[in-house]
Formats: C-alpha cells, sequence, structure tokens
C-alpha cells in the first residue's frame, strides 16, 4: 500500500530531477557558441519500484547521468577531411606565392625580357655598326640576366619564408599533443564514475580537430577511453597520457627545417594539414620550379655563349662568351644558374655581329636569332618551354584549387551534420525548459497537495481523535 | 520528430554569401581590368597561349621595325643609283655627240672635260653615306668603298668587301639589304668607272669614241640591271610590311579573345550576384528574429 510520505519522497525525486535538467539546458545555452561543445541531455530513469505485497509502485526518477550527445564516426570523418582541406589549403597559398611571380596574365614574368632580348639582337641586324642597338643588346641581355637573378630569389625567398613556418607549426602539434595527453588521463580516470565524462571528450575531439588542421594524424580509441594518435606516417604523438614531442634542426645541406620523431627524421613521412601542405610546397613544388628555371639559364647562357663565340665584334676579333658562363657545382645539375646569372660582356663592341670581321655585317646575328626557333630545352624553344612552365604552375594551383573547393564542400557538409547532431538549438533548449519547468511546478503542485492532505489528516483526524 | 536541423543557419548562410562574394570580387576584376584572368591559374592554357602570342608579336613587331629601317638605306640606295643612271645616260649622250666626225679637238676636248666631270659625280655617288655607313662598301660600312688611285687604270679602287647582310623580316625569313660596290660599280668587265675613263681617253686622245661609247652603254645596261635588285627588294618590303601589319592585327584580336573580357556577360553576372548577395543579407537579417525564447515571457 502507497503511503503519503512515499508520495512526497517520488515528488522530491522528480523536483532533483527537473532542476538537474534545467541546470542542463542552461548549460547547454551558456554554451551555445562555445567550438566543440557537444550539447548534453540528462539520462533520466524510472526509480527501482517497490513491491508492496505484490503490488509494484514507482519511485519516482533518477538522473543516471548526463550524456554528450555526439556522432564519433562522423568526427573522425570530418579529422580526415580536416587533414586534407588545411594541407590543400596552406599549398595553394603556398603556391600563390609562387604564382605572383610568375603572373604573366598580369604582365609579370620572364616573357617580355626573354622577348625584348631577341628583338635587341633583331634591332642590331638592320644596323649592326651603331653603338645605341649595341648598347641596347647589353642592356637587354642584362635584364633578361636579372630577370632570372630575380625569380630565383623569389622562388627562394618564398621558400624560406614557408620554411619558418615548420618550426612553428610544430610547436603547436607538439602544444595540442601534450593538451591530448592530459585529457587521456582524465578521461580514463573518470571512467564508469557516475559523472561520467562530461566535456572532456568534446575537449578532446576539439584539440585532435585542432591536430588535424595542422598535420596528418591517424587517432585510434583504446578500451579504456584514451586515444592513441599517430602521424600519418606513423610516428607516435600520444599514446594514452604520454605525449611524444616532436624537434626540429635544420639540415646542414639545403638549410632547410627537418621534423624530427625519437631521434629519426621524418620530414619525407609528413602529409596532410598545413605542416604537409607547406613541406610539399618546400621540398617539392619550389625545387621543380627551381630546377626548370636553372635549366632554362643554364640553356640560354650556353647557346647565346655559342652564337656570341661564332661571329666577330666590332673590332673584328672573334668572339667570346656573352654571358657569364656557368660552372656547376654538381656536375650534371644546373642548380644556381638562374640566380648567378649575368652579363660577361659589359663594352657593345664585343657583340660578335659580324660573320665575316667587317663592321658592318650582321650575318652573326642570326646564331642568336636561329636560336628562338631552335629547340634549345627538353626539345622546346626557349619561348615554349617557358610559357609551359608558367602554364604548369597554373596548372598546378587550378587543380589543388578545385580539390580546396570540392574538400572545402565535403568539410561543410560533415560540419553540417555534426552542428546538427551536436550543436546546441535553442528553440530546442527553450522546450525542454519549458518542459522541465512544467514538469518542475507539476511535482512542486504534488508536494502542496501532499501538504494539504497531511495537513487535513493531523487537523480533522488528530482533532476528532483528541475531541476537540 | 524528424531528422535534427543544424541549429547554426549562420553557418549555412555565411557560406552562401562567402561563395557570393567571391564571385563578386572576380566579376569586378574582371571589369576593372577589362581582362577574362587575372592569374596564371585562373586559366592556365590561356595563360600558355598569351606567352606564346606574345612573344610572336614581339618578333612581328620588331619585323616591322626592321623592314622600315631596311626601307630608309634601300631608298636612299636606289635613289643613289638613279642619279648614277642619270649620270652615265648624259656621259652616254656626250660619247655620241664626240663620236660626231664633225667635231674638232677642242670640242672633243671639252667633251671629255664634261664626261670626266660625271665620272667624279658618279665617284662621289658611290661613296653614298647613310646615317654615317657607306652605302656600297659590302659590310665594311665605315671605310670610303671607293678612292681616287693613279695606279689604277679606271683611276679609281674599291676598298670595300665583298660581302652582303641579310636582315629577317619574318620567322626564318631573311632578306638580302645591300649589293657590293664591287657588285654595282665595278664588276670585272662592266666597270663603271673604267668605262667612263676609256672614254674620257679616247675623247682626249682622238681614238674610238664611238667604240667607247658602246662599252659605255653596256656597261650601263648591266648597271641598271643590277640596280633593278633595290626596286625588287623594295616592293617585297611594301608587300611583306602589309602582310606584318595583318599579322600584327591578327595577334592582337588573337589576344583579345584570349584574355579580353566580355563585358557584357561579366556585368550581368555581377548584377546577378548583387541581387543574390542581397537577398542573402536580407535572409541571415530575418534569421535573428526567430527564436522560440522570444515567445516564452
Amino acid at each position: 500500500m502507497g503511503t503519503l510520505f512515499g508520495s512526497l519522497s517520488t515528488a522530491l525525486s522528480a523536483l532533483q530531477a527537473d532542476q538537474t535538467a534545467v541546470q542542463i539546458t542552461s548549460n547547454n545555452i551558456a554554451n551555445s557558441n562555445t567550438p566543440g561543445y557537444d550539447r548534453e541531455a540528462p539520462i533520466l530513469v524510472e526509480a527501482d519500484p517497490t513491491n508492496i505485497n505484490g503490488i509494484m509502485l514507482g519511485n519516482g526518477v533518477n538522473v543516471q547521468g548526463v550524456q554528450s550527445i555526439r556522432d564519433n564516426v562522423l568526427n573522425l570523418r570530418l579529422n580526415s577531411e580536416t587533414q586534407q582541406q588545411s594541407s590543400l589549403s596552406t599549398y595553394v597559398s603556398g603556391m600563390q606565392q609562387v604564382e605572383a611571380i610568375f603572373n604573366e596574365a598580369s604582365g609579370v614574368g620572364l616573357s617580355s625580357a626573354i622577348n625584348g632580348f631577341f628583338s635587341s639582337i633583331q634591332a642590331l641586324s638592320a644596323n649592326p655598326s651603331d653603338s645605341t642597338l649595341r648598347q641596347n643588346v647589353l642592356n637587354a641581355g642584362g635584364t633578361l640576366a636579372e630577370g632570372f637573378n630575380s625569380a630565383s630569389n623569389q622562388l627562394e625567398s618564398v621558400q624560406s619564408g614557408i620554411d619558418e613556418e615548420v618550426t612553428s607549426t610544430v610547436q603547436q602539434i607538439n602544444g595540442l599533443a601534450s593538451q591530448i595527453a592530459g585529457l587521456n588521463q582524465q578521461i580514463v580516470s573518470l571512467q564508469g564514475t557516475p559523472q561520467g565524462d562530461g566535456q572532456l571528450v568534446g575537449q578532446r575531439d576539439e584539440a585532435l580537430s585542432q591536430l588535424s588542421s595542422l598535420v596528418g594524424t591517424s587517432t585510434v580509441s583504446a578500451q579504456d577511453g584514451s586515444v592513441t594518435v599517430t602521424t600519418a606516417g606513423g610516428s607516435p604523438l600520444v599514446v594514452g597520457d604520454q605525449a611524444f614531442q616532436l624537434s626540429t634542426g635544420k639540415d646542414a645541406a639545403t638549410g632547410m627545417t627537418q621534423v624530427y620523431s625519437q631521434g629519426s627524421n621524418i620530414t619525407q613521412k609528413i602529409s596532410g594539414g598545413n605542416l604537409g601542405g607547406d613541406l610539399q610546397v618546400r621540398d617539392q613544388g619550389i625545387p621543380g620550379l627551381q630546377q626548370n628555371l636553372d635549366n632554362l639559364a643554364a640553356s640560354l647562357i650556353s647557346n647565346v655563349n655559342a652564337a656570341n663565340a661564332q661571329g666577330y665584334d666590332l673590332n673584328g676579333a672573334q668572339g667570346g662568351n656573352f654571358f657569364t658562363p656557368f660552372t656547376p657545382s654538381t656536375p650534371g645539375s644546373n642548380q644556381g644558374a638562374a640566380a648567378s646569372m649575368s652579363m660577361y660582356i659589359t663594352d657593345p663592341a664585343k657583340v660578335a655581329a659580324s660573320s665575316d670581321g667587317s663592321v658592318g655585317s650582321s650575318g652573326n646575328l642570326q646564331n642568336f636569332t636561329n636560336l628562338q626557333t631552335t629547340n634549345i630545352i627538353d626539345g622546346q624553344t626557349a619561348q615554349s618551354f617557358y610559357a609551359n612552365f608558367v602554364g604548369g604552375i597554373g596548372v598546378d594551383i587550378s587543380a589543388a584549387s578545385s580539390s580546396l573547393d570540392a574538400v572545402g564542400l565535403v568539410v561543410q557538409q560533415l560540419q553540417n551534420q555534426q552542428s546538427s547532431v551536436s550543436g546546441v538549438s535553442l528553440d530546442e533548449e527553450a522546450a525542454n525548459l519549458m518542459k522541465y519547468q512544467q514538469a518542475y511546478e507539476a511535482a512542486a503542485q504534488v508536494v502542496s497537495a501532499i501538504n494539504d492532505l497531511t495537513d487535513f489528516v493531523i487537523n480533522t483526524v488528530g482533532a476528532q481523535a483528541s475531541g476537540t | 520528430m524528424g531528422l535534427r536541423v543544424n541549429p547554426d543557419l549562420y553557418q549555412t548562410v555565411l557560406q552562401g554569401i562567402d561563395q557570393l562574394r567571391q564571385n563578386e570580387n572576380t566579376a569586378l576584376e574582371q571589369m576593372s581590368s577589362g581582362k577574362q584572368f587575372n592569374n596564371l591559374s585562373d586559366d592556365p592554357a590561356a595563360v600558355t597561349q598569351l606567352i606564346l602570342n606574345e612573344g610572336q608579336s614581339s618578333n612581328v613587331n620588331q619585323y616591322l621595325q626592321n623592314v622600315s629601317t631596311v626601307q630608309n638605306s634601300m631608298q636612299m640606295a636606289d635613289s643613289t643609283l638613279s642619279s648614277v643612271v642619270t649620270a652615265l645616260s648624259q656621259a652616254i649622250s656626250l660619247g655620241v655627240e664626240g663620236s660626231n666626225g664633225t667635231l674638232n679637238d677642242s670640242n672633243r676636248q671639252s667633251i671629255a672635260t664634261q664626261v670626266s666631270g660625271i665620272k667624279d659625280q658618279v665617284l662621289a655617288l658611290a661613296n653614298t653615306t647613310y646615317e654615317g655607313n657607306y652605302l656600297f662598301a659590302g659590310t665594311a660600312v665605315t671605310t670610303q668603298p671607293f678612292t681616287q688611285s693613279s695606279s689604277s687604270s679606271s683611276g679609281v679602287t674599291y676598298n670595300g668587301n665583298g660581302s652582303t647582310n641579310s636582315v629577317q623580316i619574318g620567322d626564318g625569313e631573311y632578306v638580302p639589304v645591300n649589293l657590293s660596290g664591287s657588285q654595282v660599280f665595278t664588276p670585272s668587265g662592266s666597270d663603271v668607272f673604267a668605262a667612263l675613263q676609256g672614254l674620257v681617253t679616247a675623247l682626249q686622245t682622238g681614238g674610238d669614241v664611238s667604240g667607247a661609247t658602246t662599252q659605255l652603254q653596256q656597261v650601263f645596261n648591266r648597271f641598271n640591271t643590277q640596280r633593278t635588285f633595290y626596286g625588287t627588294t623594295l616592293s617585297r618590303l611594301q608587300s611583306t610590311q602589309d602582310f606584318l601589319n595583318q599579322e600584327q592585327l591578327g595577334l592582337s584580336s588573337a589576344q583579345e579573345n584570349i584574355d579580353g573580357a566580355d563585358l557584357t556577360s561579366v556585368i550581368s553576372s555581377y548584377v546577378q550576384t548583387e541581387t543574390a548577395l542581397d537577398a542573402s543579407y536580407q535572409a541571415a537579417g530575418q534569421i535573428s528574429h526567430m527564436t522560440l525564447l522570444d515567445y516564452l515571457k
């Protein structure tokens, strides 16, 4: 048989549960704009009923715990897409700096210097003894050399700018790894306790998501609630409550920052995230372009020199070098050719226009102008090699941008999905608030009714018993 | 309850606005620069085309300049040779006059002096310079090609060389732009100065004036044939110039086709973008007015 006091304690449990629920709602509203916050919901269960003479009577409600609403699979997918997105975005922005050096679409680049050089030679061919035209050839040659110098130097400065980002990115990665290790420890210690892991998992998810934007990682959840994080290349970052710090150091040969894990160089194994994108520009994109630029410079230097050597200068002497000849520091490599390109001759008379030693002959200039139509590099003319070189940069960036747009859409969609699962909806919270408020009022009404009943029992039944 | 909707409506709206702002920016850039693209990556294939086109266009410009430079010096040479032709015709007339049997010695001496004067005139013409360079010295343009010389039978020696120059006026197309002085004035057997000197000597010594005149006539004919080189080349240069001008027009219209923005479509896409942006802003403005909390008072 039920009792008034039994009902009172049932109503009390309802008041407590609704208070807890209101507090959770209030916390949700407070955190509606907190990044990484997953909305929470109370886990309400019916209290164990009491068996009274075979009749099961309910005992109210218990708050079993607080549940964070999140979709772990969605989070993992989002992290992996984020790695790609930030890698591509860093790559594109790095390559856009390179694009600006060769932006022929706005008239920046070597094209006009190459054209100008050959124009100056052609102009001289119409009047080979003219000293102004000869000086123009020297000037145009100097402009061409400076064009190569400046393009090469700018490539290098973009490269070293990106190199500087590597160290600071690695520091951020280390910071996040420590944070994740610390959260792992707290989460493991809270496993199975009534308060649950609370928002710690949410915080850890947020840290993992930030880490994903920095570097490609792979995350495995352990039974005890902790996560193990390794780089995409397999180097450990976090295992349980322990963080493994990455370190950096300059490569003696290239001067470029290398990344080390446990003493071994993992630079080439890193992919994904800002770091992966930076390293891709620094170690693949720019060196490839630099190499092409050097090859083009070396080819122009040797071919123009050969043309000049075949003729005679204004004084009737056999021609010599036009540009300073390039001597490779490593045999077979043209490294440094563009950066060091310079004029060898400074005297306009030394331009070997003449094919027979007479001052008015322009016969040898054909050897120069023929270079325009001769395939002097990789089976292409200098101009088409350069055009394809520049076009290649554009294609590369445009392809990476398209991938970036595509990944961006996926990320947006996943974020949308994540937000629709975990985001705080003020409408929903308002509705919940109303619901809990009404339930609280109802429970309070029950307490009040029991109070009335108790009062009635004491005042009516008690008064009759005492005879008043 | 159905599928839960992302409560952060701004996220979606902002993504849309962001995209529209990008479109707006592109359209503005195209309108202000008049170009279809402003970065390599906007259209790499077109930029490659553009570079090759510019290379070609720079060549054509230079070819045109070459043509005009060469035209000037060749016109000068041609008109010089035309003066020589006039002088030689006069000498031939004088020779015909001098072969008339009724003339006395004094008449012939006077004619000889006139022919000798014509020879000096031709010598001066043969040493004509253009912009400081001798026109008929071969490629030894700084050496005076013809000088008086007592050791030579014609009284004149050639100091230039026999070389000629070619100037590029098209891709792989070179035009020879001069004849050497020895080709024009002193080819063996048709030496202009020797023929004139022969006539002078015949007139002075009472020799075969008629034969010397015939000889001069033959030299004159050959000279005239040589001279056509300049006329022919000049007319070739004229047609080349017309062709190059056409090509230049073609190249610049090709460039316009490659990178010129189609203003009609750019402006209409700009207007569309503006309209869409306006709508998005209005929608975004509405969002803040709608939460249940506002009704729970």
